[in-house]
């Protein structure tokens, strides 16, 4: 393994691979994928329907396990952690943005942002929460629950939430896809501006290529493996190389 | 449609269970105790009938007397008329039979065997007749010395007897040794056991022992070959016109219907309970499927969207509720034959019982499947028709979740019940209409439900919210999370708890009532009696009581001032009041007597205590008197001042009574008195006791001893001790000890009571376990998603265990107020009754243990859901639907 990627990396994989089922129906759905993201960078995954985009999501985030390889976090190695020492980690140095459904019905916006630090019994940074809080500009609906919020502003209220402990990384699971694209466009640019000017690391799942313009670097993800990647990237370049892959 | 349901309940076998599990536990119950008391009834039916099959016939007194509490007694017959019947043709054996309860057996550990609850110890005399005479020898021989006994086979285990061992008797004459010379049993050869303890002496000590001097309880006759019993007897009812004549087979009949009367009172009894878990059942029915039909709304709007009719729906769930019932019942009936086998065993060790397991009636198995369908339909017809409701467009939308919330129409639906609740309790407990209790149990049951039902809702999440206030403080996340979530669904909540609300309340209202009960009895003793030490029985047997030597010793004990004794007797009130009472009663069912038919007088029966007017009054304070102590004189009585106002007498009136012994007689009311301290309403001096009642009742039931000032107290009591030291049912005792005594039997009814409102308990508890299952399930995706950003499986546990805590002592805290106001109603119309008596006590401490025990019991029944909750697959959760 080289040591060299873990220092400076946020996170990342080492002959990560993923296998569902056995014998004839095994299906691969991660298939060696060594890959690490640096720190205060915005890091997209894409690829078509299937190719491990999540997969590989879960499994850095502590959600799931490698059936063979390692993932890390900093300068912690996931596979050696028992299950409540992951759910420390989710809780403390993780945040996760899911596609829908990322708030607890029956807690405030405020409440769900806090839930983490909350759950750890710690207080929250107040001068960091007060940055979160009006990056996302979501004060004046802080007191409500989520039923009363829009599906922009509660995907807003997640990654506020994932922000909002400080962590080592931030990843996100097409947080735009149940949105439309006035949404979405204010969402992203929220996220961009977290990495740029606030410093965190995000990665996130998308298939819309000008979602992936919003990025640093797009990994592109095929049958469990890496194909490609691109460094500031735009749309159009992030099309055509999707078709030329699709090829 | 019929598979689509079909399919739904084979997917959700294990829900099946466990929803029906609440009907299966009623039903166990209801079926198990019918069963039970079937097996019981036949045995002991059998038991009886083997015994007396010899006697063809019987010759009693017509006189008999009702001592209330279910018990008779019939007064006895002359020894000479037994030489009388012999001579009556068709007559083989005449023998004259003494049976009463006026002894008692002292075990080899000086204690008295058996209980004032278990069956009577009798006393016989042994028939020298192989046919009257009950049971057999199976060991020894017959008694032929009045020192002699035999004893039945399992008392002298009990008790620690053998042949040749010295038996000790305790009778009212104090401790007898008796040899014992057999063991006897009942049945053809002697094997089976009664469950009464029988003891059999020579004639001449029976009749000593039972203070019948001369005199039997009755003849039992055996017929000569080829006389059949309705000759028999027709031609002993000529020759004796005065006495009452009964066939053989009807004595056994009146002896079997006694016995299965107690039976059944046992039984219905018991049943009650079984009630009482099928009510809290229907609520978890009720819950169950109304958590369901919304879980499936969308499954329910798709099937809508494609083309179902509503009845089609309807019909899905009623059949699925059918199904419930069916499963239940099934497994309700197996419950309680499981039941009744183990009962029977407990009840096989007091006597006999048929061998084999229990057999189903066809009643029992009728009623476990109507009450057990009947049950589940009922319940689930409101969820059912809600169901019908969902439009075809509830499939487009996003999640099914229960979203009950409060509409204006239960506020109203919820105050009519209400108070309509309430009034139908005023009017039972003001005893108004033909059948008070069925008012006041109609209006009890309007009041829960509205209350736990219909009001529930509305205050339950503001309710959930403030019992986890005082935990939210800082950043504890867990009990927000559990108070939120039980505020959700205030409906859900309120009728879950609801299931527990019932048998809180019941329970709450008993212990109540209980200790309203000591508390009134304490100081009723402490604030009318003023003796220091009483000399008290602790059997209630008839015939059994303080020698009445022991006032005597009593008052020659240097320090004593005063012994002051009572006794205790039945008779009828034969005034115009009372006669007129009796003749508005229904009549007695008819009996197919012979001879001489009921010879008293009709009136009331009560009963009556036989003072000494001088000492008692010294000692009893009975409020403001007319008339003087010193005016109850030989022939004269003391009333209490209500009944003599009720009755229409006045002093120096003659009232005319009855007496088993002396016939009617003219009393003059010399007295009344305003406070009944317990101890009776109509007082006699012994003087005119003593001259009236039969020889059985001439014996102490409590003499009260006051001492003289300055007497060294514990030196007194020594020396009573010994006067009393042979008769281990007799005890000194002080004012405390005393009171205590009186209500010690209710203890041991409130345990029965605990024990089986537990029952109600735990079907709530498996409504607590399988309402959190379900909203488990229902929120798999937030509890995945808890989890994803960092809650603990230990945290996790906490919220669900929290959430179940909050139900229950949700359901606690109504079943304590609801509880407390019906003992209070209670406790108002019993003070209007007989003011200045009862003390309405809060059991505090009892009350603090209810709650904690349902908080405890909220933890217990969230575990299995907890457990699973926590288990959770994050990634599954999060992904699903
Ligand atoms: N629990 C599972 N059991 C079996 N196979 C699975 C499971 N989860 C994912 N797979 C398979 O693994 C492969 C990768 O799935 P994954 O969800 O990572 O794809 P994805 O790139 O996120 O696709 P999409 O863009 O549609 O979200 C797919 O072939 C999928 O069928
Ligand atoms: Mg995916």
């Amino acid at each position: 393994m080289s040591s060299t990627a873990t220092e400076t990396a946020a996170a990342g994989s080492i002959e990560a691979s993923k296998i569902y089922g056995d014998g004839e129906t095994e299906i691969r759905a991660l298939d060696e994928v060594t890959v690490s993201f640096e720190q205060s960078r915005f890091t997209a995954i894409m690829g078509p329907s299937g190719s491990g985009k999540s997969t590989l999501m879960h499994c850095l985030a502590g959600l799931d396990r490698l059936s063979s390889g390692r993932v890390f976090i900093g300068d912690t190695y996931l596979d050696d952690l028992s299950e409540s020492q992951l759910t420390e980690l989710r809780r403390d140095k993780i945040g996760f943005v899911f596609q829908a459904f990322n708030l607890i019905p029956t807690l405030s916006a405020l409440e769900n942002i806090t839930l983490p630090m909350d759950l750890a019994g710690r207080k929250p940074d107040k001068q960091w929460m007060d940055t979160v809080i009006d990056t996302v500009g979501l004060r004046p609906r802080l007191d409500h629950r989520p039923s009363e919020l829009s599906g922009g502003q509660q995907q807003r209220v997640a990654v506020a939430r994932a922000l909002a402990s400080q962590p080592q990384i931030v990843f996100a699971d097409e947080p735009t896809g149940n949105l439309d694209s006035r949404s979405g466009t204010d969402l992203l640019d929220f996220m961009r501006h977290a990495v740029s000017d606030l410093g965190q690391t995000i990665v996130m799942v998308t298939h819309d290529p000008s979602a992936a313009a919003h990025s640093d670097r797009v990994i592109f993800l095929a049958d469990g493996k890496i194909r490609d990647e691109m460094i500031e990237p735009t749309a159009d370049r992030v099309l055509d190389l999707m078709k030329q892959l699709g090829d | 449609m019929f598979r689509v349901a079909l399919k739904d309940i084979l997917a959700r076998k294990r829900r099946l269970v466990t929803t029906g599990l609440a009907i299966i536990l009623g039903i166990a119950f209801l079926t198990g105790t019918q069963v039970l008391s079937g097996v019981l009834k036949e045995s002991i039916e059998s038991l009886i009938g083997t015994s007396y099959q010899g006697i063809d016939a019987v010759i009693r007194s017509p006189e008999e007397q009702d001592l209330g509490f279910g018990q008779k007694i019939r007064s006895p017959i002359p020894e000479a008329l037994v030489a009388q019947v012999d001579e009556v043709s068709g007559v083989r054996k005449a023998l004259g039979v003494v049976e009463t309860t006026s002894a008692q057996l002292v075990g080899t550990n000086g204690k008295i065997v058996g209980s004032n609850f278990g069956p009577p110890t009798l006393v016989y005399n042994w028939l020298n007749d192989p046919l009257l005479q009950v049971g057999k020898l199976t060991e020894g021989r017959i008694p032929t010395e009045t020192t002699e006994m035999v004893l039945d086979f399992t008392s002298a285990k009990d008790a620690g007897y053998k042949v040749g061992d010295q038996v000790t008797v305790s009778s009212q004459k104090g401790s007898e040794k008796f040899n014992l010379v057999g063991l006897m049993g009942l049945g053809k050869d002697g094997t089976l056991a009664g469950g009464a303890k029988m003891m059999f002496f020579t004639t001449p000590t029976a009749q000593r022992l039972a203070q019948l001097p001369a005199q039997f309880n009755y003849i039992a006759v055996a017929a000569q070959e080829g006389t059949s019993q309705e000759v028999l007897a027709s031609s002993l009812a000529t020759a004796l016109p005065d006495a009452q004549v009964v066939t053989g087979e009807k004595f056994t009949r009146e002896n079997q219907k006694s016995v299965s009367k107690f039976v059944d009172i046992l039984t219905t009894f018991v049943s009650v309970f079984g009630y009482v878990a099928l009510f809290v059942a229907c609520f978890i029915i009720y819950n169950t499927f109304s958590i369901l039909v919304a879980q499936r709304t969308r499954e329910t709007a798709l099937l809508r969207a494609i083309g179902a009719k509503r009845k089609q729906v309807l019909l899905a769930i009623v059949l699925e509720a059918v199904l419930v019932g069916l499963v239940a019942s099934v497994l309700g009936l197996v419950g309680g034959v499981a039941l009744a086998s183990v009962l029977k065993a407990f009840v096989g060790t007091l006597f006999t019982v048929q061998s084999g397991l229990p057999t189903l009636t066809s009643r029992a198995i009728a009623t476990a499947f109507i009450v057990g369908i009947g049950v589940t339909v009922l319940s689930g017809l409101v969820p059912a028709w809600r169901s019908t409701k969902v439009p075809p467009i509830a499939a487009l939308s996003d999640v099914a979740v229960d979203r009950s919330s409060v509409s204006r129409s239960r506020i109203i639906w919820g105050t009519l019940f209400l108070v309509g609740g309430t009034t139908l309790l005023g009017l039972g407990l003001a005893d108004a209409g033909p059948n008070p209790l069925v008012l006041f149990g109609l209006g009890a049951v309007l009041f829960l439900v509205s209350v736990a039902v219909i009001l529930g809702p509305l205050i339950a999440a503001p309710f959930s919210r403030f019992l986890v206030w005082p935990f939210t403080r800082g950043t504890a996340i867990t009990p927000r999370l559990a108070g939120e979530n039980a505020a959700r669904n205030p409906r859900r909540t309120a009728a879950t708890a609801a299931a527990l609300t019932i048998g809180v309340t019941l329970v709450t209202l008993i212990a109540v009532m209980a200790s309203s009960i000591k508390a009134s009895v304490e100081s009723t003793v402490n604030s009318t009696i003023s003796a220091d030490f009483v000399i008290n029985s602790s059997t209630f047997s008839i015939g059994t009581g303080i020698p009445t030597t022991a006032v005597v010793e009593a008052r020659a004990v240097p320090g004593v001032a005063l012994a002051s004794p009572v006794r205790f007797a039945p008779f009828r009130l034969t005034d115009s009041y009372s006669q007129q009472q009796a003749a508005a009663k229904p009549a007695k069912e008819q009996q197919s007597l012979l001879g001489a038919g009921d010879a008293a007088p009709p009136g009331e029966d009560t009963f009556m205590l036989g003072v000494e007017p001088k000492s008692y009054f010294e000692i009893n304070d009975v409020g403001t008197t007319a008339g003087s102590p010193k005016d109850l004189l030989p022939g004269t009585f003391a009333a209490e001042l209500k009944e003599a106002e009720k009755r229409g007498w006045k002093l120096g009136d003659k009232v005319p009574v009855y007496f088993a012994k002396t016939g009617v007689q003219e009393l003059e009311l010399a007295m009344t008195f305003d406070q009944n301290s317990g101890g009776g309403s109509y007082l006699l001096p012994l003087a005119t006791f003593e001259a009236n009642v039969l020889a059985l009742f001439n014996t102490d039931f409590v003499v009260y001893i006051k001492t003289e000032p300055g007497a060294d107290l514990a030196q007194v009591r020594k020396q009573l001790d010994a006067i009393v030291a042979d008769s281990p049912a007799i005890s000194v005792q002080d004012l405390g000890e005393y009171a205590d005594a009186q209500t010690a039997p209710f203890d041991t009814f409130l345990a029965v009571v605990y024990g089986l409102l537990g029952l109600a308990v735990i079907i709530a508890l498996i409504g607590i376990a399988n309402t959190l299952s379900l909203s488990v399930l229902e929120r798999t995706r937030e509890l995945g998603l808890l989890r994803a950003v960092g809650m603990s499986r230990k945290q996790l546990r906490h919220t669900v265990i929290g959430e179940s805590m909050i139900i229950a002592v949700f359901g606690t805290a109504i079943g304590l107020t609801i509880g407390i106001i019906f003992s209070f109603a209670l406790s108002v119309v019993i003070s209007a009754d007989s003011p200045g008596i009862f003390k309405y006590t809060l059991p505090v401490n009892q009350l603090v243990i209810i709650t904690l025990v349902a908080a405890l019991a909220g933890v217990l029944a969230a575990l299995a859901p907890a457990w699973r909750a926590s288990r959770l697959d994050v990634l599954k959760a999060v992904s699903s639907v």
